[in-house]
């Protein structure tokens, strides 16, 4: 059987998602029977883009001009293009003062100095190509990548998660932070499929995999009021992860 | 695509760089590297924020050194609050950072450096003609996370460190399974120290600048600044000593240093500077290429030490504690700290309110930029006469000896 040809990139962000697939350690060895990493720059010499991907997965946010470039030449060679991680599917903690002025927000590091001047506020890669399947998290847990590395192997993408944080804080029977401790735990708004790593070590989510589809925001901040917390310290929470969240 | 697009980027290192050869005609009289990783400016995210939030943002600036990020920022911001911490909070966050060392050493020898040795691209190269060291490689490459995640609730980006304490402390059981594969992994760990050496250097042998280092403290831990020239610099001189500029050739702001010396940070330096003094004699020649074997060194001494905190906490037995009440306040603080790959500052200015108003983050990475740019001006002339090809790869060899993180040093 041909294997699976894969290019693997980073963009702006902190090579965590790369990381996680190295950190399956176990079945690395596995692995190298069915994939070609073709292009990984992080682990493998040389990086040459040179025929046509199976697929790509890209990890983190669009903020220089050269990323585009690398990027667009993904999109056109590459049958599947999966964004890997929350910046990659939502601009992540690298956007998280999106809105504001971002060469006022450069100066304010880098002062007179232009050596980074081509630098625009951070964009999720669906903003400039068409993006096939999303994984969420910062980091995203590896088994929703080697879950990934399957499904492509198969010819086929992975299925959308639609459920919050909550249903698998739940599952686990953890105590609920929000109802409990009135912690800011934004698990109800926020993307599942972690096992609810936190909570269940009694800290709160802090929102690293982006929103859940159909999210209750005005519910949401209903709750969050009763418990104490102003709707401005909620989007504040919530725009850590994901400038779009909009009160 | 029908063309071969040669992307001129450096492969096998963290982030984002690439070397560039200057030529004089056919003759290749200098090289630069360039850090040119997209900049998430950082030091602006964090202003504004709340001090509870900022080590939970400043540790995703790098996920290879996330928890060591992490404990950095806790500790300059305990500082400002005057949050004490236990104890067992103390030891289980050494384990933490000894785990994380653990964890980028391995990754480092085994995955990022050893292809250059061995004649192939990469890891998949690695499982063909090196399957048994590989092998043991990733074993301990996953005891390095295994222990990050026992503590931190997850390898990267460990959100269960928290300031004043855990959010839950590791269950005794769990840290015994950590023991027993510390255990288990020990005896082939030592070997790494011998298969390293063995290894043939076709770097020339460049003398390593001075040295710089994080000392006052346990193992990784500590207050000041130590330096090869006898310097002692205290946390909240060190950003002004390491007096880092604007540059346009790096992304990275790169630390020029308080004078005329230009210093390296990292695994030789620390054991040149730390190493009890009855061996500092074989290593202080040793050459910027025994980068690699001091790696192997410090991946033995971190698994001993990560052995002895967690014998030390078992034997006290785990105890549930209360989190600390922490009142905001305004001040600042700079806390240091040894990373994999060198000393690591984070230093916060808070206001009444508990609100971030200043930060500053330096990373080994930018410690090291004027180490590695006379690294490679010497590399050039030593290598006078090469073909350009030669020459290319051995800067992209010299390079990968300093095991730079680029996300780390532009953050």
């Amino acid at each position: 059987m041909k294997p699976l040809r894969l290019a693997i990139a980073g963009l702006t962000a902190c090579s965590g998602c790369q990381l996680s697939l190295l950190n399956c350690e176990q079945e690395l060895p596995q692995m190298l029977e069915r994939i070609e990493f073709h292009f990984f720059p992080m682990a493998c010499s040389p990086a040459i883009l040179e025929g046509e991907y199976d697929a790509t997965l890209v990890e983190g946010c669009l903020s220089m001009p050269h990323e585009l470039d690398l990027l667009l030449a993904l999109r056109q060679h590459s049958r599947y293009l999966i964004a890997v991680g929350t910046c990659a599917a939502w601009g992540g903690v690298a956007a998280l003062r999106n809105g504001e002025n971002r060469e006022e927000l450069r100066q304010s590091v880098y002062g007179s100095s232009t050596a980074t001047s081509g630098s625009f506020s951070p964009q999720p890669l669906h903003a400039m190509v068409a993006v096939d399947a999303f994984i969420c998290g910062c980091p995203p847990e590896k088994e929703e990548l080697l879950n990934l590395i399957g499904d492509l192997l198969r010819g086929a993408l992975p299925s959308p998660i639609s459920h919050p944080v909550c249903s698998d804080c739940q599952m686990r029977e953890n105590l609920c932070l929000l109802t409990e401790r009135s912690a800011l735990c934004l698990g109800p708004l926020t993307l599942g499929g972690c096992g609810a790593r936190c909570p269940s070590l009694e800290v709160p989510c802090e929102g690293c995999r982006g929103p859940v589809p159909e999210a209750n925001l005005s519910e949401a901040l209903e709750l969050y009021l009763q418990k104490g917390y102003d709707h401005a310290a909620v989007l504040g929470r919530l725009r850590r992860f994901c400038p779009e969240w909009k009160s | 695509m029908s063309d071969t697009d040669k992307l001129d980027i450096l492969t096998r290192v963290e982030g984002h760089g690439f070397v560039e050869l200057v030529r004089e005609g056919e003759r290749v009289v200098d090289a630069r590297f360039h850090l040119h990783e997209s900049p998430r400016l950082f030091e602006a995210l964090l202003l504004g924020r709340r001090f509870d939030e900022v080590a939970e943002i400043a540790c995703r600036i790098c996920s290879i050194c996330s928890t060591v990020h992490k404990v950095a920022a806790l500790q300059a911001v305990e500082q400002v609050l005057d949050v004490r911490i236990s104890r067992q909070t103390r030891l289980l966050r050494e384990l933490a950072v000894e785990g994380g060392q653990i964890e980028s050493h391995a990754l480092n020898i085994f995955c990022l450096a050893l292809p250059d040795y061995l004649g192939v691209g990469g890891f998949p190269g690695l499982a063909v003609v090196a399957p048994v060291e590989m092998q043991l490689g990733l074993k301990i490459k996953a005891l390095g996370n295994l222990i990050q995640e026992t503590v931190g609730g997850r390898a990267i980006h460990p959100f269960n460190l928290l300031i004043g304490g855990l959010g839950k402390v590791p269950v005794e059981d769990k840290l015994r399974l950590v023991l027993d594969q510390l255990a288990e992994t020990r005896e082939g760990a030592a070997t790494v120290t011998h298969f390293v050496s063995s290894l043939r250097e076709t770097l020339p042998l460049l003398p390593a600048p001075e040295c710089c280092a994080v000392s006052g403290g346990t193992a990784l831990f500590g207050d000041v600044l130590a330096t090869s020239c006898g310097e002692v610099i205290p946390a909240n001189a060190v950003a002004s000593w390491l007096n880092e500029q604007n540059e346009t050739h790096s992304h990275a702001k790169v630390c020029r240093f308080d004078g005329e010396g230009i210093f390296m940070a990292g695994p030789l330096s620390r054991l040149k500077l730390l190493i009890p003094p009855e061996y500092a004699n074989s290593l202080s020649g040793a050459p910027v290429s025994a980068s690699l074997l001091a790696r192997a060194i410090e991946l033995n001494q971190a698994l001993e030490r990560a052995m002895a905190i967690t014998r030390i906490l078992l034997a006290e037995g785990i105890r549930k504690e209360a989190p600390p009440t922490v009142i905001p306040k305004a001040g600042e603080a700079t806390a240091l700290i040894e990373a994999p790959r060198g000393t690591l500052l984070h230093s916060y200015r808070f206001d009444s309110h508990g609100i971030c108003v200043a930060a500053n983050i330096i990373t080994p990475t930018a410690i090291n930029q004027a180490a590695m740019e006379q690294s490679l001006r010497q590399l050039v002339s030593a290598m006078e006469g090469a073909d350009h090809d030669q020459v290319k790869t051995a800067c992209e060899r010299l390079i990968r000896c300093f095991d730079p993180c680029i996300s780390c040093a532009v953050h």
